[in-house]
């Protein structure tokens, strides 16, 4: 008990250290991204759409009285139509996702904190409601984002649910794990209702492989699975193709169930991903 | 154990080989280690399979490298040496005699002749048989048998030999062989090459008792026979045995060792004796000790010249009373007589205790009665008084003079006298000093005079311009006076200050020739006692405590030898004498040897230990295996490209270093400007062409002339040489080596001027600033802004302002306070103005601004060069407008 207190203390202190960096990338991030618009027609919602002239069939009742009052028209004011939605994210907690090769650049979860952050922003801006896959119920609110940052990077789902019906998923992970897996978790999302994007991260040096010479390659988080080289340059062409088929089975399975699959790599921009991200959501609503 | 031609001295490292096919399993099963990669895509990697992954152990050339590396290094440790003359070795069993000559024309070629003994003896250490080693250089035991030893024996008796300073003597060596019974089977001589009486015998008698190999040098060695110094410098003579160099240098050295002069000698064709002589001004020739055949260690090579051979000892009586020594007048008579005598000071009595032959008496010396009866004594049997006249003897007139004086002096010239200071008249025919003319600007302006009655009694050697005497002369007894009717210092005269004053010492010192045979028979009877002697090398060491005292007799006839070792020796006098090592008629004759002995030149082959090769060449060979273990582990980034790198780094290092390598030019022998080399090539090439334009300038506009502009290296090279050393900050300034920030703050400490120009005019100050960084760790002194009344503003132009290519720079110099103790002249200034950058008209500097940079960098020049003088035209104004004569004044009035 009191080591899973001083656990949880030390990673509080640890998100502490790190959350308000991701935040502020984050905020960076939604600033400069397009941004989600209303649906640019007249529906039920807050902000102010047009003045109309008042039709018979409206009834006195939706007369907009201050602004009739200022001519002889009758007119109507219709309101921007918004379809207020949920957003759920899942981020993966797997040790090797947690991971970098490199000092410059940051670990592929800390990079999908900040993209799903940003989204969760854009999101909340347009009203919509944003949570954790198997987390807390979803919120909607400027508050809502600092919720989510915290309960995101602490959320440890190994298996995700399957989310409610609809809203938009957001998997972030390295997708490593076989496509079968996936497509049983897809399947049963899409068929409650549920669309998304996959949100696959790569580290640089998972993508090109830079080794050289005599290499034992280890998974990270302690298991004891290992692979040995004797000259890991010629284990290269190989592991590219095997990489560029794994990921062509995971788009696959993504296309199949209505996900759209976002390749991101962590020494690139977050900017064009997000902008991707927010086009491919915004227009499956 | 021998193997073929191979010797190993630890043969039981070799069992360790036996260990060897172990060793090639054991580094076959082990692999190189591999470096751990964590990768989380490790699921998609699994199942891939590459050919060189099946192979678990290292490849077979790398275990072979290996096992090759740790064969090299077992052989290596088992000290293995290459003897050919092993198998050329007669195999014949029994007991080797090696006969050495160790006099000193063994001296130059000694170690060869000591690694062929080695050689021998490591020969007889292989096959066990016992050495006798026979020396046929006479020492102070009686001769005794060479006794027969153990190789290791041999070995360390050998180890203490070293040759002797005089020649080996084969009668001796002869009775040395007779004492040692037996026959040998090898005989070796390791001969000197020279001949001595009975060498052909000793040859025979040699041969009698074994088959004799003769070890030859390639060249013999060569004797200087006779040094004597005279007016010119140094003769000396050298003698050689047919097969010695022909050309040769010698050198003349002092007692300390360091060179004086150096000559070529060159032998005529079959000629034995060569002669050089250095030319040396007397005084420096006085101070040869010794001379020596450059490049040649030995006894023989070397001729001592004992101290003040040649020259007089001339007494100086002190004064009573201890002055100062530049206000004293003895030091003017010192230092005239000092490049051809022997000067010594000392009372009377000690002086003629010491044989002076000749005694100097200044005025002021008071002689009490009994000294001036032994001074009395020693005239009259032929010494040389020289007095000097003064105050003392103007007044007081004693009768040890050669003419009767007046009393009181005469003054000539001053406020109160008609006559003007006299010179001296042409010398006549009769003096001495007849043939030195003297010069006009020498003045009299007091002397004594002679009574006119008593000059006919003395002999007048000069006068002045109006026929009084200055320097007279008469004999006493066998012996001499002169006197100088003026001071023996600048006071009454200029006597002293002229180069004629050198000449008539000299001349009157001549006298003392005579008095030789008065100081004969006194008590220089004790016997010569040993200061420094040589050794064989030719090397002046102390004394062993046993040597021996030499009667004169003895001494007399003294040649090099165990009993009268060849050296310096003194005798109670100071009388200063040496034995040397060759004799003037010293034959050097070519070592005949009898038909059946076998010549070897003895710089044949010779044992070679191989083990440290072998070990070398082990590790050269793990540090490939390393390159090729990291290589195979990856961890060399990308072999070829970094080796090209390597290889265009290495080049160029060598080229830097070539250039490095060539001689300098003198920097002291001119005046040139200077700045510190940075690194930065572009700012160093700023700074160079700078200082060359204001060179132009200043050899256009003063009379300074710079040489060629010159970097310098505060790490390495000697800034003392510059009077102005310029620093221009480089673009990315750092802090400098230990080393060179010692080297400014001691050219600073010396008087030196170090201008730092920071180049960065109006950029905000901060710790980033490059006078900051530059200056880190230097002993800077406390600096303050240079204002319109600094000495930079009236060195040689009257500056308002200190344009460089920043039109307002500023310059900050070192306090005066500071300076005060080299009065006042700033021994660093920082200025932030890029001179050099206008100096040089870079980056565009319209004429006016150059014009006015160029003069700023004349008045810098000008301090580093004048200091402060100019500094008094501060007062210039203030002074002139107390007078009432300024212009300001003028223009009010």
């Amino acid at each position: 008990m009191t080591r899973d207190a001083s656990q949880l203390r030390a990673e509080a202190e640890n998100l502490a250290g790190f959350l308000p960096g991701v935040l502020l990338e984050a905020r960076k991030l939604a600033a400069a991204a397009p941004g989600v618009h209303g649906r640019r027609r007249a529906g039920p919602g807050e902000a102010f759409w047009q003045f109309r002239d008042h039709r018979p069939e409206d009834g006195a009742k939706l007369v907009d009285w201050r602004r009739s009052a200022r001519g002889d028209r009758l007119y109507v004011r219709e309101r921007e139509k918004e379809a207020a939605q949920t957003a759920l994210f899942w981020i993966d907690p797997d040790a090797g996702f947690d991971w970098s090769s490199g000092g410059a650049w940051p670990t592929k979860k800390r990079r999908a904190l900040s993209i799903c952050l940003a989204l969760s922003i854009l999101f909340t801006r347009g009203g919509e409601r944003v949570g954790v896959l198997g987390g807390t119920p979803p919120r909607t609110g400027a508050r809502a984002v600092d919720r989510i940052a915290e309960e995101l990077a602490r959320a440890r789902i190994a298996k995700p649910p399957t989310p409610a019906s609809r809203s938009a998923v957001i998997y972030a992970s390295d997708f490593y794990a076989s496509p079968d897996e996936w497509r049983d978790r897809l399947r049963a999302a899409s068929s409650a209702g549920a669309t998304g994007a996959l949100l696959m991260i790569a580290d640089p040096a998972e993508e090109d492989f830079p080794f050289r010479g005599r290499t034992l390659f280890q998974e990270p988080g302690g298991a004891k699975r290992n692979a040995l080289f004797g000259r890991a340059e010629a284990a290269r062409d190989e592991y590219a193709r095997r990489l560029a088929a794994h990921r062509a089975a995971m788009r696959e399975v993504a296309a199949a169930h209505g996900f759209i699959a976002v390749l991101h790599r962590t020494d690139r921009s977050a900017a064009p991903t997000l902008s991707m991200l927010v086009s491919a959501l915004g227009e499956r609503r | 154990m021998t193997l073929g031609p191979l010797f190993f001295a630890a043969p039981a490292a070799l069992f360790a080989l036996l260990a060897l096919p172990a060793l090639f399993f054991l580094l076959r099963a082990t692999p190189p280690a591999p470096q751990k990669v964590m990768f989380p895509p490790l699921r998609i990697l699994l199942g891939i399979r590459t050919e060189e992954e099946a192979k678990r152990r290292a490849p077979l050339w790398l275990v072979l490298l290996r096992a090759f590396a740790a064969a090299l290094a077992i052989l290596g440790f088992a000290r293995p040496s290459l003897a050919p003359e092993a198998i050329a070795a007669n195999a014949g069993a029994g007991p080797t005699l090696i006969v050495i000559d160790d006099g000193w024309p063994s001296a130059p070629f000694w170690p060869a002749a000591k690694a062929a003994a080695e050689s021998a003896i490591a020969e007889a250490e292989r096959t066990n048989q016992s050495v006798a080693l026979l020396r046929t250089t006479p020492d102070r035991t009686p001769p005794g048998a060479a006794d027969l030893v153990a190789a290791a024996d041999a070995r360390a008796r050998l180890s203490r030999l070293d040759p002797l300073p005089w020649r080996p003597d084969r009668a001796v060596a002869l009775k040395r062989l007779e004492a040692t019974p037996g026959r040998f089977a090898r005989v070796l001589w390791i001969a000197d090459g020279v001949n001595d009486d009975g060498g052909e015998a000793f040859a025979q008698a040699l041969m009698a008792r074994g088959p004799v190999t003769v070890r030859l040098p390639p060249r013999t060695a060569r004797a200087v026979v006779g040094a004597s110094a005279n007016a010119e410098g140094i003769d000396a003579s050298v003698r050689r045995a047919p097969g010695a160099g022909n050309v040769g240098a010698i050198a003349a050295e002092t007692l300390e060792g360091r060179a004086l002069g150096a000559i070529e000698f060159r032998f005529g064709p079959g000629a034995e004796t060569a002669t050089a002589s250095i030319k040396l001004p007397p005084e420096i020739a006085a101070r040869a000790a010794r001379v020596r055949i450059v490049g040649e260690t030995s006894a023989g090579a070397v001729r001592l010249l004992p101290a003040g051979s040649g020259r007089a000892l001339v007494g100086l009586a002190t004064e009573t009373a201890q002055s100062q020594p530049l206000l004293s007048e003895l030091h003017y008579v010192e230092r005239a007589i000092q490049p051809f005598a022997t000067p010594r000071r000392g009372s009377v009595r000690q002086l003629i205790d010491q044989n002076a032959q000749a005694v100097i008496l200044p005025d002021a010396s008071r002689l009490s009665p009994p000294e001036r009866a032994a001074l009395e004594q020693w005239i009259d049997k032929g010494g040389l008084l020289v007095r000097f006249a003064g105050p003392r003897l103007a007044n007081d007139a004693d009768d040890l003079l050669p003419v009767r004086l007046r009393p009181g002096s005469r003054t000539l010239g001053g406020a109160l006298a008609w006559e003007k200071p006299q010179a001296l008249q042409a010398f006549a025919q009769d003096s001495p000093f007849f043939g030195l003319t003297p010069p006009p600007d020498v003045a009299v302006r007091r002397q004594v005079l002679a009574e006119p009655a008593s000059e006919r009694e003395a002999r007048v050697w000069a006068r002045l311009a109006d026929g009084a005497p200055v320097v007279t002369a008469a004999p006493r007894g066998k012996g001499l006076v002169v006197l100088f009717h003026v001071t023996a210092g600048p006071e009454w005269s200029d006597l002293a200050l002229s180069g004629l004053y050198v000449e008539m010492l000299k001349r009157t010192l001549a006298f003392a020739g005579r008095a030789n045979n008065a100081a004969e028979g006194a008590d220089a009877s004790g016997p010569y006692l040993p200061e420094r002697l040589l050794d064989g090398f030719g090397a002046l060491r102390a004394p062993d405590v046993d040597a021996q005292m030499i009667q004169p007799q003895a001494f007399a006839k003294a040649v090099a030898s165990p009993a009268t070792p060849p050296g310096l020796y003194a005798r109670t006098g100071g009388i200063a004498d040496s034995i040397d090592t060759v004799q003037a008629d010293e034959a050097m004759n070519a070592l005949a040897l009898p038909a059946g002995v076998t010549r070897a030149g003895l710089d044949a082959s010779r044992t070679r230990p191989m083990g440290g090769a072998l070990l070398g060449f082990a590790i050269f060979v793990l540090a490939i295996d390393l390159l090729v273990a990291l290589m195979l582990a990856g961890k060399l980034p990308d072999f070829r490209r970094s080796a090209t790198a390597a290889a265009v780094f290495l080049a160029f290092a060598l080229i830097a270093n070539d250039a490095h390598a060539q001689p300098a030019p003198d920097p002291a022998a001119e005046m040139s400007l200077a700045y510190i080399v940075t690194g930065d090539a572009r700012s160093d090439r700023i700074s160079k062409a700078g200082l060359d334009a204001l060179a132009t300038e200043l050899r256009n506009r003063t009379a300074v002339e710079p040489a060629a502009t010159r970097g310098v290296d505060p790490a390495r090279d000697d800034l003392s040489p510059y009077p102005l050393i310029y620093w221009r900050a480089p673009d990315t300034p750092t802090r400098l080596s230990d080393a060179a920030l010692a080297n400014l703050d001691r050219y600073m400490r010396l008087g030196g001027m170090l201008f730092l120009d920071t180049r960065d005019s109006g950029r905000a100050p901060g710790p980033q600033r490059p006078a900051a960084i530059l200056l880190q760790g230097l002993d800077a002194p406390p600096l303050e802004l240079v204002g319109g009344q600094h000495v930079l503003t009236k060195a040689f132009y009257l500056l308002r302002s200190f344009p460089g290519r920043f039109p307002n720079g500023r310059i900050y110099a070192e306090t005066p306070a500071s300076a005060a103790a080299r009065d006042g002249v700033a021994a660093l200034m920082v200025g932030d103005g890029d001179w050099a950058g206008a100096w040089g008209a870079e980056g565009g500097v319209d004429e006016r601004q150059r014009e006015m940079s160029l003069r700023f960098g004349i008045n810098l020049v000008m301090i580093a060069l004048t200091g402060n003088y100019k500094a008094d035209q501060v007062h210039i104004p203030a002074l002139l407008d107390r007078l009432g004569q300024s212009p300001d004044a003028e223009r009010r009035r």
